[in-house]
C-alpha cells in the first residue's frame, strides 16, 4: 500500500548567528504514514518537528532526501489541494472575517461558492465559532485563532491533515475538541500526521508515534507497543531523550 | 487633591506658554536680517528636492515673495525696500519662474513691482523672457518687454521685436502691431516693419483693415527703397543727399515711388527718409501718446 | 488561474480595512479644504494653484498609500508569519506574488479613484467661486495627470514588492522603496544638472556622468508620469507621449513582478 506521507533521508542544516554557525535541524529522517493512522511526533524544543512539517507543506525545501505526499513530490503545487497544514500559532490577517478565510481557503482549492458556505457553516459549529464567524480575526483570542486555524485545514477536506502542535493556547475544552475532530477524521478514513507537546493527548488517539530529538529520529513505533504494562508514553519520551544525550534545545 | 494639583499645573503651563509665544514673536522682530540671510537655493538644486511638487513648490515660493512685500507696507523707513531686500525678491520670484515657467502671477507680479519700485528692469526683462518663451499664447509678456525695454531702457529696436511678438500671439490687440511699427520706422527699422506688417496683412480678413495695411506697405517700401537709395548715395558721394531729387539726378534711382496717401516722400536733415503723411504711418492719435505721456495709459490696455 | 484572484480578494480587503487609509483620506480631505483658502491668495492663476494642491494631495496621498498599507500588506505577510496561511493552499510562490500584486494594484485603483473624484470636486468648486481665474482649463488632462499618478504608484508598489521579496523586514523594505521614490523622482533633473552642471557652477567628473546614465536606466524614471504642471497649464501633450510612458510603466511594473516572483521563489519559511 501506497504511504500517504513519505520522508527519505532528509536532511536540513540552517545556519544562525553571525558567524553563520551551521546547525543540522534534520538528519537523515525516514518516515512512513500509511492511510488512516494518526501519526504523533513528539519531541523536545527545537528538535526538528515544525521544520519537519514545514518541508512537509514545502515551506522549506531538504537539503537532502525527498519528501511524498500520495506519492507525489511535495514541491508539486497540486498536492496541497489534498493536504490541510495548521501551523502553529497560526497568524492570519487582521481585517478579514473568519467567513472570509474559509471562503479564501475554500476557493483557492477550488470548491464552489455554496460548497464552501455548506462546509464553513459544518465546521464552524465543530469549533464553536458560529457566534463570532463575521468578526475580524483582529478580535479573536488566542484559542479562537487556533480553532479558525483548524477550520481553515480542514475546509476543502484534505486526505491528509497536518497540524503543528494543534492543542497549543486551548483551554480544555478546546483540547477537547480538537480531539473529537481528529477522532472523527481517522473514523472517515483520513490521515493526520501531528506534532504535540501534550503526551497525554497523543496517547488518546495516536496509531503510532516516532520522537526526534535533536534533528535525528529516535525511535518509531505503534503505541500500544510502547505502552505495555505501566509504562507511560511519558517515560519513553524522556528515556530517549536521555538516550540521545539530554537533548537541550540550542 | 492630586487632580487639582493636576489642573493647576496644566493652567501655569498654557499661561507661560502663551506669554512665552508672544515674547519670542517681538524679540524675532528686532533682530536684523542681513543679505546672508537672503540666500535663496540655486533653481537646479531646487527643482531636484522639490522631487513631484514643482507646482506647488512654485507657488509657495511666489506666496513667499508676497507676503515678503506686503509686509513691507507697514515699514516707516525710507527707502521702503532695500536694494539687496529687491534683488532677493527677484531672485525668489525667479525661482518661483523656474520650478513653473507658466506660472503668470511671478511674472506678473515682478514686472508690476521690480521695474517702478526696484528699478530692476533687465532682471525683470529676463524674467518675462523666460516666461514669454513658455507661455507661448500670452500677448501680455511680451508686450511688457516691448513696454519696458521702450520707455526704461530707451531700446526701441527690443521694443520693436517684443512687441511685433506680442501682436503675433492669439488674442492681441491690433495697437501692438502699430506700436511696433511705429517704434521700428522711427528708428530706421523698417525693413522689419514690412515684414511685420505683412504677417499681419496675411491674418487679417477684414477688407478694410486690409486696405489700410497693404497702403501702409506701400509707404513703408518706398520709404525702404528710398533710404536704400540713400544709403548707395552716401557710399558713393559721401554725403546725404539734400533732396531725393538728387537720387534721380545722380541716376540712382528712375523715379521717385508713387506715395499712397497722397503726400509725399522727403529726406529730412539728419537724413531720414520720410513722408509728409507720417501720421498716417505712425497712429498716435489713437493712443493719445507722446514720448513724454503716463506709461500707465499703455499698461490699461 | 482561479487562485490569483481569492488571494488578490483577501489581500485588498485586508487593505481597505486598514485604518491606516482611512487616516491618509482624512489628510487629502484636509488638503482639499485648505485649497480654498489658499489657491484665493493668489492673484491671477487661481486655477492653476488649485490644480496644483489638489493633485499634490492625490500624489501625496497615493505614496503614503503605497508606503504604509501597501508595503504592509507584502511585508507583514513575512514578518507576522501570516503567509504559512497563504503559501500552505495549492498556490504556487509565483501566483502567490501575482495575486498579492493584483490585489494591491486593485486596491490603489479604488482609492486613486475615490481621491481623484474628491479632487475633481475641489477644483469644481474653486471653479464656480472663482470662474474668471480658471484662463486654460481643460478636464482631459487633469483625469490624465490623475490617470498616470495612478500607474505611477502601482509600479513603485511593483518595486516594494520586489524589495520585499528579498528583504528580512518591513522596515528595510520601507526605507528602499523611499530610496527608489526620490531617485525616480529627480533623476531627470539630476540627469540634466549632471549634463550642463555649468548652470549652477558645478563641475562633474566623468564618472559621475557615467553613473547618472546608467541610475537613468536601472532606477524608474518617475518624472515622467508626474503631469500636474500639463494639467495646470492645460498644455499640449503627444499622443505618442502618452503612449510610449504608459508602454514604460507597464514594462517596468511587469520586469519589478517577474524579479519578485523570481526571487520568492527561492525562499524558504523557517
Amino acid at each position: 500500500m501506497m504511504p500517504m506521507i513519505k520522508l527519505t533521508n532528509i536532511s536540513k542544516e540552517f545556519k544562525e548567528g553571525i558567524q553563520a554557525k551551521k546547525i543540522k535541524a534534520i538528519d537523515d529522517l525516514v518516515l512512513e504514514v500509511q492511510k488512516g493512522e494518526v501519526f504523533g511526533f513528539l519531541g523536545p524544543n527545537g528538535a526538528g518537528k515544525s521544520t519537519t512539517i514545514k518541508i512537509l507543506v514545502n515551506l522549506i525545501r531538504p537539503d537532502k532526501g525527498k519528501a511524498l505526499i500520495m506519492d507525489r513530490d511535495v514541491n508539486d503545487t497540486a498536492v496541497r489541494k489534498h493536504v490541510g497544514y495548521l501551523p502553529e500559532n497560526p497568524y492570519f490577517y487582521d481585517y478579514l472575517t473568519a467567513e472570509e478565510l474559509l471562503w479564501f481557503g475554500g476557493k483557492t482549492t477550488g470548491l464552489s461558492a455554496t460548497a464552501i458556505k455548506n462546509r464553513a457553516d459544518e465546521l464552524f459549529q465543530k469549533v464553536n465559532l458560529e457566534n463570532a464567524r463575521k468578526r475580524q480575526l483582529r478580535t479573536y483570542s488566542k484559542g479562537m485563532l487556533q480553532r479558525a486555524g483548524l477550520a481553515l485545514s480542514l475546509i476543502h477536506d484534505p486526505d491528509v491533515a497536518i497540524l503543528d502542535e494543534p492543542m497549543s493556547g486551548l483551554d480544555p475544552l478546546g483540547r477537547k475538541m480538537v480531539g473529537d475532530v481528529i477522532l472523527e477524521l481517522k473514523a472517515r478514513g483520513k490521515t493526520i500526521f501531528f506534532s504535540s507537546h501534550i503526551l497525554t493527548d497523543v496517547e488518546r488517539f495516536c496509531d503510532r508515534v516516532g520522537i526526534i530529538v535533536a534533528g535525528r529520529l529516535r525511535l518509531v513505533d505503534r503505541l500500544d507497543n510502547l505502552l505495555v504494562g505501566n509504562t507511560k508514553l511519558e517515560d519513553v519520551f524522556l528515556r530517549e531523550v536521555e538516550k540521545a544525550g539530554g537533548g537541550i534545545e540550542i | 487633591m492630586g487632580r487639582l494639583l493636576t489642573i493647576i499645573l496644566c493652567i501655569a503651563l498654557l499661561t507661560v506658554h502663551i506669554i512665552s509665544l508672544r515674547k519670542i514673536t517681538e524679540q524675532e522682530k528686532l533682530i536684523p536680517k542681513g543679505e546672508d540671510t537672503a540666500y535663496v537655493m540655486p533653481s537646479p538644486i531646487l527643482r531636484v528636492t522639490a522631487l513631484e511638487f514643482h507646482g506647488l513648490a512654485s507657488d509657495f515660493l511666489f506666496l513667499k515673495a508676497l507676503v515678503f512685500l506686503g509686509g513691507t507696507y507697514e515699514r516707516k523707513e525710507n527707502p521702503r525696500v532695500k536694494p539687496w531686500e529687491w534683488k532677493w525678491l527677484y531672485h525668489v520670484l525667479d525661482a518661483s519662474a523656474s520650478l513653473d515657467p507658466y506660472f503668470l502671477d511671478p511674472y506678473y507680479f515682478g514686472n508690476a513691482n521690480l521695474t517702478w519700485d526696484g528699478g530692476l528692469i533687465k532682471e525683470t526683462n529676463e524674467l518675462l523672457e523666460k516666461g514669454s518663451s513658455y507661455r507661448t499664447w500670452d500677448f501680455m509678456l511680451p508686450f511688457y518687454i516691448g513696454f519696458n525695454s521702450f520707455y526704461f531702457l530707451d531700446d526701441n529696436d527690443t521694443a520693436s521685436k517684443f512687441l511685433m511678438e506680442a501682436a503675433r500671439r492669439p488674442g492681441a490687440s491690433a495697437i501692438y502691431a502699430d506700436l511696433a511699427t511705429k517704434l521700428a520706422y522711427k528708428d530706421r527699422r523698417t525693413e522689419n516693419a514690412i515684414t511685420f506688417q505683412e504677417y499681419i496683412l496675411e491674418h487679417t480678413d477684414d477688407p478694410k483693415l486690409r486696405t489700410e495695411y497693404e497702403t501702409r506697405l506701400t509707404a513703408l517700401r518706398g520709404v525702404l527703397y528710398l533710404e536704400k537709395a540713400v544709403v548707395s548715395y552716401k557710399q558713393r558721394f559721401g554725403v546725404y543727399p539734400r533732396s531725393l531729387e538728387d537720387l534721380m539726378k545722380k541716376h540712382i534711382i528712375d523715379a521717385l515711388p508713387q506715395e499712397p496717401y497722397g503726400g509725399s516722400y522727403y529726406i529730412d536733415s539728419s537724413g531720414k527718409v520720410t513722408t509728409t503723411s507720417e501720421s498716417k504711418l505712425m497712429p498716435y492719435e489713437r493712443l493719445n501718446l507722446s514720448p513724454s505721456s503716463e506709461p500707465s495709459s499703455l499698461m490699461k490696455d | 488561474m482561479n487562485t490569483l484572484w481569492p488571494v488578490a480578494l483577501i489581500t485588498f480587503k485586508e487593505g481597505i480595512r486598514n485604518r491606516a487609509l482611512y487616516g491618509i483620506t482624512l489628510l487629502a480631505l484636509l488638503f482639499f479644504i485648505a485649497n480654498f483658502l489658499i489657491s484665493g491668495m493668489f492673484m491671477q492663476e487661481v486655477g492653476k494653484v488649485a490644480i496644483d494642491i489638489a493633485l499634490s494631495a492625490v500624489s501625496l496621498s497615493g505614496l503614503l498609500l503605497v508606503l504604509f498599507v501597501g508595503i504592509n500588506l507584502m511585508a507583514k505577510d513575512l514578518d507576522k508569519k501570516t503567509i504559512y496561511m497563504v503559501l500552505s493552499r495549492p498556490i504556487s510562490r509565483s501566483q502567490y506574488i501575482l495575486g498579492k500584486f493584483l490585489g494591491m494594484a486593485l486596491l490603489i485603483i479604488t482609492t486613486m479613484v475615490f481621491l481623484s473624484v474628491c479632487a475633481a470636486l475641489s477644483i469644481q468648486l474653486i471653479k464656480m467661486v472663482y470662474p474668471n481665474y480658471f484662463p486654460r482649463f481643460s478636464w482631459p488632462m487633469i483625469l490624465l495627470a490623475l490617470s498616470f499618478n495612478t500607474l505611477s504608484m502601482i509600479l513603485l508598489s511593483a518595486l516594494a514588492f520586489f524589495f520585499a521579496s528579498f528583504t528580512s523586514t518591513s522596515f528595510i523594505t520601507l526605507v528602499l522603496t523611499v530610496i527608489v521614490y526620490i531617485i525616480g523622482q529627480s533623476l531627470s533633473d539630476v540627469k540634466a544638472l549632471v549634463d550642463a552642471p555649468q548652470t549652477v557652477g558645478i563641475h562633474v567628473s566623468a564618472a559621475t556622468v557615467k553613473l547618472v546614465q546608467l541610475a537613468y536606466y536601472l532606477f524608474p524614471n518617475l518624472s515622467v508620469f508626474n503631469l500636474k504642471i500639463q494639467a495646470a497649464h492645460s498644455l499640449f501633450l503627444p499622443a505618442s507621449y502618452i503612449l510610449w510612458t504608459v508602454t514604460y510603466g507597464l514594462i517596468y511594473t511587469a520586469l519589478a513582478i517577474t524579479g519578485a516572483a523570481i526571487i520568492f521563489r527561492l525562499r524558504e519559511f523557517p
